[in-house]
């Protein structure tokens, strides 16, 4: 498992997040409204999961015409592990039940 | 602000940051740009740019710096009898303009997030963003300029100290101080725009009518008067005196050290201007963001006299004399009523920034390679299209 140095409280927050989404894609601006993090804090944080293997991104076209394609994310097997040890290790509640269902 | 411009505002915060990503990062930079558009409030899309510039932009700058300092070095082929393959540095060939560019294209926008979260006027924004590409185009030109002008700089600033004793004498005045021209229905700060390169072109070829031009120019920070370039004026020139010492650098670095104590002997009652002055000094005061743009804007402008002193030691004068002037700039702005340069509201400064990169010594030929960006799905979609500029 990737894990090279301690977590910040904001990481575990976007982790708890991604865990709950239980395998569906987020968006970006939901997920930090969800976790209670900035965009600035947020998509750093992203990139760095992802470059880790901990995160997949895709696009998704959009569902109104018009509209531009969207960046959604989702934990690997990797990421889901190291969301579930980091969760039990901080006792933390999961996000489940403040999240709203995502496309 | 306008919902409507908060908008556009927004798309715009989007395409400098993604403009200023490093190639393997745009497709981050274009998600952000989608997401921010798929917000429906303009204020949340706007604070959600902003945010992302931001958060992105010191690691976008720093990944681009570090790929531009590695860019002197490659793996050379083997060698014919099984020699140990080690690296070779190629001749140097550093762009400190480009980088100098990016800094300044950094700083403004750091300066853009600041002003927005500080609720400056909305023109404020669009002025600093114009004067970027203004002087983006004027350093294009200067960048250009055959070496048989260059001859003439000793000419050059003479008018330059003409034009800032002008200002003095004729210029618009405020509290007892004559520092501005008003032009196209703008207040510049001429002083801010030329000292920097007059310094530096100073320093790169000191001679009779460059050291008249700097002695004129001290006596014009003495007339006008104005600490904050004085002193940058006499730190830029002891530099430049250190580095080439003559008779002629120290004939007008003792003039500017004699300029600079002839404005601390005048009493400066210039009130702070909002978002022009005092920004470094309450930058701890604000909000956690608009207080980190500002001190990390101001670092940047740093960032080419250091990159340039270690990586250019033929031309170290040249990078110290520029840390010299935006630094003690710099540090004016955050002790006494000052402007604030390129972060704070105004285009002097960014001109004058921009400008004395020109002065930077040119590139040598690189044989480096460019990253080619990979394609993505939305890549294609009409909000890829290039953003036409309309702030106000």
């Amino acid at each position: 498992m990737v894990r090279s140095r301690a977590l910040s409280p904001h990481a575990r927050m976007v982790l708890a997040v991604l865990l709950a989404a239980r395998g569906t894609w987020s968006h970006g601006y939901e997920l930090a409204r969800l976790a209670g993090v900035k965009s600035g804090t947020l998509y750093p944080l992203l990139i760095r999961l992802e470059a880790q293997g901990l995160l997949e991104a895709e696009w998704q076209q959009p569902t109104e015409r018009g509209r531009p394609p969207r960046h959604a994310y989702r934990l690997t097997a990797q990421g889901i592990e190291l969301a579930r040890t980091t969760a039990a290790e901080a006792g933390e509640p999961r996000a489940a039940s403040a999240r709203q269902a995502t496309t | 602000m306008t919902a409507g411009s908060q908008r556009r505002l927004a798309e715009l915060t989007c395409r400098i940051l993604e403009t200023v990503l490093p190639a393997s990062q745009q497709a981050w930079g274009r998600a952000i740009r989608h997401e921010t558009a798929a917000i429906p409030d303009d204020a949340l899309a706007l604070r959600f740019a902003l945010g992302s510039l931001a958060g992105l932009l010191p690691q976008a700058l720093a990944a681009r710096a570090t790929a531009w300092l590695s860019a002197d070095s490659e793996p050379i082929a083997p060698a014919p009898g099984g020699t140990i393959v080690m690296s070779q540095h190629k001749p140097f060939a550093p762009d400190l303009r480009k980088l100098g560019m990016l800094c300044a294209a950094g700083a403004v926008a750091l300066g853009i997030v600041h002003l927005a979260l500080t609720g400056a006027p909305l023109r404020y924004l669009g002025l600093n963003l114009g004067a970027l590409l203004i002087g983006l185009s004027l350093l294009g030109l200067l960048g250009s300029t055959p070496p048989a002008i260059r001859r003439h700089d000793g000419l050059a600033l003479v008018a330059a100290a003409g034009a800032l004793l002008a200002t003095g004498a004729l210029g618009e005045t405020a509290e007892g101080a004559a520092r501005w021209v008003r032009w196209g229905g703008l207040s510049l700060q001429p002083s801010l725009i030329l000292i920097p390169v007059m310094i530096l072109a100073f320093t790169r070829q000191p001679g009779r009518l460059g050291t008249a031009g700097m002695i004129g120019a001290a006596l014009a920070m003495a007339i006008q008067p104005d600490r904050a370039m004085a002193a940058a004026l006499a730190l830029g020139l002891a530099v430049a005196s250190a580095w080439r010492p003559g008779r002629q650098a120290g004939l007008a670095c003792a003039a500017s050290f004699l300029a600079l104590g002839a404005t601390l002997l005048r009493a400066d009652r210039l009130p702070a201007v909002p978002h022009v002055d005092r920004i470094l000094f309450t930058a701890f005061e604000l909000p956690s963001l608009a207080g980190l743009a500002a001190l990390g804007g101001s670092a940047l402008l740093l960032v080419p006299a250091i990159v340039g002193w270690r990586r250019d030691p033929a031309h170290r004068g040249t990078y110290a004399a520029f840390g010299a002037v935006w630094g003690t700039a710099i540090a004016a702005a955050a002790l006494g009523n000052y402007p604030t340069p390129v972060v704070g509201y105004g285009g002097s400064a960014i001109l004058g920034y921009l400008l004395s990169l020109a002065t930077f010594p040119r590139p040598t030929p690189s044989t480096a390679g460019h990253d080619t960006p990979g394609q993505d799905p939305a890549e294609a979609t009409p909000f890829d299209q290039p953003l036409p500029l309309g702030l106000a």
